[in-house]
């Protein structure tokens, strides 16, 4: 009987039905793929959502076409300009590079070459300054503070 | 009646507001100091009728006054009674009611704890504050009121809060970030307070400092909060997206972190001033604009407001004004500041300012990621989007030299530090990150170097966090044990050690996250099974769900890790039955190493269920170092150089919770 | 007075945006535009919705304006618009819809083809029939190439079988006299 239980226990999980994924792959890479894909495409109809995210029925179907291409064995460019073809850029979350978008990483790379050449600048500038005025009076403050 | 009293204490508070932008100015010009005098008593006035105000606006919620248009809007009957609390800030105008009566609080509390504040000073910050509030007052009163009546045709019922916001999370998460965010407009106040006066030497910046950590661990906490409520409520289990309106919280955020930093050089160094400065009006203008963003709908987001645009416009106006005249300003007096401490390229001012710069240069990135596509579309270009590939590049990027500095600079002394002092250091804890990180990253069966770098940062944060206290105990006197030399350390020490650890800590999660989730979009029916990442996961059924205000599914599922039974996860899928919307709440087994998310999704037509399960290692770290910052902050506060201590002890009357933070 | 010109860049590149974001408030953020414009109407070969045997292919845009209409019995909105295109059919546009049905899809709902058929005849039987027939997308990639986010849309082809206009949401007359009527005009010419 008891030889029995265990025989039963031991083949419950082999009964049991291993649930279906919605977009099953048998290659690992092309699943990566399709999760980053899915991450990066934005949903057009929603507010601002990724395709993977929205339940929307235009964000459900382009997920399957992207299910669709991936399987394919297309790669992730060949995915993302089909998108863009249909869509516009506005469907890939990454931005196109134009010239207005190159400020997107020019601008902030001015900014510190900017900020450390007016660093440098003020410290030689402050090495000929004398002290100020207002520094022994800030320093009176200071003192009753404490 | 109530809504008429609540709209009537509204324009008295107006009226004061007006009094106070003035009076303590003009006293502080002419040297009157009845008129300075007056500053403390009418910020205290104006706080007290708009706090009468808001509490007329909650008691008509929980009235159900439904012919108040803003109640039937955000409110049902059978709302429960705490929601019907928080829906006061469920939709624009009660929101921004909010925001001005916290914005009232933080004057208030500026004139009550300014005891040691010379007289002109503090009558001067509090003028500015209500020159800022006219603006808010005026903006509340005629272009979003929330007393306005639907008389004489009222709906039965109301159109009930949206259902994202009915969430614990939601409860405390806006008061939170709207306590920082308006908390900034307080050091913004001393900077155009001292830049009026002239006198723009290292006391501001003492004065300023606790205000603006305040501000700064509420806009921490208010941030993580919100970050942790999308990832309980919306069903995907990310937290963060950088959408616009988070990154409209996350731009005052890095310039306030700066600003934090900024204040400690300009305190104890008396360099750096007009940066400084600028950085303050900084830190409350992109709190302005993230206002601004948020609630002129002029860009998609997932959480904005629904809008017109004539209150987008009076937003920007208030802008231009308060923005454009603090700048205008800066530009005016600035140049006369001199910075006068001496330092060496190699110096802890110089790692602090570098920081500086690339927080700031996070900002900017954050901002051009939010309005370039505005701009693009704008000049005919057509629509782009611009999101996390983009700035997940660009903040890897910036963090690598950013925890460089961080690592660094704790370590080295003010004015000159010789680099070859410190190799042994460096080069100990460069060493020892690096192969703690490939140990830890090879061990993994996935290698995600993106995730190793993130890892090998926080560990090198951690070591040189650790370095830094060595180093600062071993310069006491041998006689003392470890302990009472630890215990000697300021609270502020402790503050930035916390501070620090705290953002290690985050970039663990963060890294963790982003390199070892693990994710299933599955069909499911009763006694089907999945294994994902070592979990075997089986779903037991579904049952129907009633709530007050909703109706819906709840689905079971059982959790073993390999003969461990984890727990049962109960993910529901509601309907809101008044506001027709379907939400996902997430079902959540939480772990210091991992979180185990379930979300249940539609029921498909041959009867399975879509089910995502998620497995998110360290995901709680991220919100935990939050946390840890926040608690930094709190003890760099508790500091007694800023004398908050003595200040919380001594009896002042009134709302001394809500301000003594 | 020192030199301000460093200071005064803050205020210069706020104010700099500060026109976007006034400009930005007056349109609509969620207005984009279709990127199959002046493009020719991708291929197809689909069967008409009422009757699986016909078989159509983008040889019909060829030769006559036409507005393809995208719509579903499911959609209320095109429920809305569908009175004014049987106006503008009676005034002699040609008018072709683009089926699509999300009750179809295993993930959505399990209604049969003939249910579909019966829906479609009470829809337009009570509202009006503006269309010359009707191609139905079956797995709905038809509607991915064309770029629909959804129903309804409609665009305006021209004789050579381009895509003159995509617009999303309804047609009513307001936007037909605005945005479709000088175009239209021009195509169909003198």
């Amino acid at each position: 009987m008891r030889a029995l239980m265990i025989v039963v226990l031991l083949l419950l999980p082999a009964l049991a039905f291993a649930a279906e994924e919605r977009y099953p792959f048998d290659d690992p890479a092309k699943r990566v793929l399709f999760v980053e894909l899915t991450e990066e495409l934005r949903c057009p109809k929603c507010q601002n959502q990724n395709i993977a995210d929205s339940n929307a029925m235009v964000a459900e179907d382009l997920k399957r076409k992207v299910y669709q291409l991936v399987q394919e064995g297309q790669s992730k460019s060949e995915v993302v300009d089909y998108m863009k073809l249909r869509y516009g850029d506005f469907v890939y979350y990454q931005p196109p590079l134009n010239l207005i978008t190159l400020s997107l990483w020019l601008l902030p790379l001015a900014f510190v070459l900017l900020a450390v050449v007016v660093l440098v600048k003020k410290r030689k500038r402050s090495k000929e300054t004398n002290a100020h005025d207002l520094l022994a009076e800030a320093e009176e403050w200071l003192e009753k503070d404490k | 009646m109530l809504a008429e009293l609540g709209h009537f204490s509204l324009v008295l508070a107006l009226f004061l507001s007006i009094l106070m932008a003035g009076y303590p100015l003009w006293g502080a010009t002419t040297g009157q100091s009845s008129l300075m005098a007056s500053a403390r008593p009418l910020a205290i006035g104006v706080f007290l009728f708009t706090a009468f105000s808001y509490f007329c606006l909650t008691q008509s919620f929980l009235d159900d006054d439904f012919s108040i248009a803003y109640v039937a809007h955000n409110s049902n009957s059978l709302l429960p009674w705490y929601y019907k609390i928080t829906a006061v800030w469920g939709g624009h105008e009660g929101s921004f009611l909010l925001w001005v009566l916290i914005f009232t609080a933080w004057s208030a509390a500026v004139a009550l704890f300014s005891r040691s504040i010379p007289l002109d000073m503090v009558a001067r910050v509090l003028s500015v504050l209500s020159l800022v509030g006219i603006g808010f007052y005026l903006y509340v009163l005629i272009a979003s009121n929330p007393f306005e009546r639907l008389l004489p045709f009222y709906p039965v019922d109301g159109r009930d809060l949206n259902p994202l916001l009915q969430d614990f999370g939601m409860i405390i998460h806006p008061p939170m970030l709207y306590m920082g965010y308006v908390g900034f407009s307080v050091v913004f106040a001393f900077a155009i307070a001292a830049l009026i006066n002239g006198r723009l030497d290292s006391t501001w910046a003492r004065w300023s400092r606790p205000w603006t950590l305040a501000a700064w661990v509420f806009l921490t906490l208010g941030i993580a909060l919100g970050s942790w409520w999308a990832y309980n409520e919306l069903g995907w289990g990310g937290w963060w997206f950088w959408d616009p309106v988070e990154n409209a919280s996350f731009m005052p955020w890095l310039v306030g972190t700066a600003l934090l930093h900024s204040l400690a050089v300009t305190e104890k160094r008396k360099v750096f001033k007009s940066w400084t400065v600028l950085l303050a009006i900084a830190a409350f203008s992109l709190s302005l604009l993230g206002t601004f963003l948020v609630r002129s709908g002029i860009l998609v987001s997932v959480h904005s407001f629904a809008s017109d645009p004539t209150r987008g416009l009076f937003i920007l106006g208030l802008l231009v004004v308060v923005i454009g005249g603090s700048l205008l300003l800066y530009a005016l007096r600035a140049p006369a500041l001199t910075s006068v401490g001496r330092y060496e390229v190699m110096s802890r001012e110089t790692m602090l300012m570098g920081n500086n710069i690339l927080l700031s240069a996070a900002t900017l990135v954050v901002l051009l990621g939010t309005l370039l596509p505005l701009v693009h579309k704008e000049l005919g270009l057509g629509s782009i989007s611009i999101g996390a590939p983009f700035f997940n590049q660009m903040f890897t990027w910036l963090i690598v030299p950013f925890v460089a500095l961080l690592s660094i600079g704790p370590l080295s002394r003010w004015k000159n530090q010789p680099l070859s002092a410190l190799k042994n250091q460096l080069l100990f804890a460069f060493l020892l990150a690096f192969f703690t990180t490939v140990l830890l990253g090879f061990a993994k069966d996935k290698v995600d170097y993106t995730a190793m770098l993130g890892l090998g940062l926080s560990v090198w944060v951690l070591i040189a966090t650790v370095q830094e206290v060595r180093q600062r105990i071993a310069g006491m006197s041998a006689s003392q044990g470890v302990m009472a030399k630890l215990s000697a350390l300021t609270p502020s020490h402790w503050g930035m050690v916390a501070g620090h650890l705290g953002f290690a800590m985050m970039l663990v999660g963060i890294a963790m996250v982003s390199g070892y989730s693990e994710e299933r979009d599955l069909r499911m029916s009763p006694g089907d099974q999945v294994e994902l990442a070592g979990y075997h996961i089986t779903f037991v059924g579904v049952e129907r769900l009633d709530g007050p205000n909703y109706e819906g599914h709840v689905a079971h599922l059982d959790v073993y890790e390999g003969e461990r039974h984890i727990g049962d996860l109960a993910a529901e899928k509601r309907f809101y039955t008044v506001q027709r919307t379907v939400m996902t709440e997430a079902s959540v087994d939480i772990g210091l190493t991992r979180d185990l998310y379930v979300a249940l999704g539609e029921q498909l037509p041959d009867g399975d269920w879509a089910v995502r399960a998620y497995v998110k290692p360290f995901v709680r770290w991220i919100w935990a170092g939050a946390l840890l910052m926040a608690i930094g902050g709190l003890l760099s506060m508790s500091d007694k150089r800023y004398r908050m201590a003595r200040l919380v002890e001594a009896p002042v009357s009134g709302n001394q919770q809500e301000v003594a933070v | 007075m020192k030199r301000i010109g460093l200071f005064l860049l803050p205020l210069a590149l706020f104010l700099f945006v500060t026109l976007f974001l006034l400009q930005g408030l007056y349109s609509d953020p969620r207005e984009r535009e279709s990127s199959l414009l002046e493009r020719q109407v991708p291929a197809f070969t689909l069967p008409d919705v009422m009757d699986e045997t016909t078989q159509y292919n983008a040889q019909v845009f060829q030769g006559q304006v036409t507005l393809l209409n995208v719509w579903g019995t499911w959609c209320v909105t095109c429920a809305i618009e569908l009175p004014f295109l049987t106006q503008l059919k009676e005034q002699g546009v040609r008018i072709v819809g683009l089926y699509y049905e999300q009750d179809l899809d295993p993930d959505f709902g399990g209604k049969s083809l003939p249910q579909i058929q019966q829906s479609i005849r009470d829809k337009l039987s009570q509202l009006g029939d503006p269309y010359e027939f009707n191609i139905f997308d079956v797995s709905r990639d038809y509607s991915i190439d064309l770029g629909v986010t959804g129903a309804p849309e409609t665009f305006l082809i021209d004789r050579e079988g381009r895509i003159r206009l995509h617009h999303v949401g309804d047609l009513n007359p307001r936007i037909w006299e605005q945005k479709f009527l000088p175009l239209y005009q021009e195509l169909m010419g003198p």
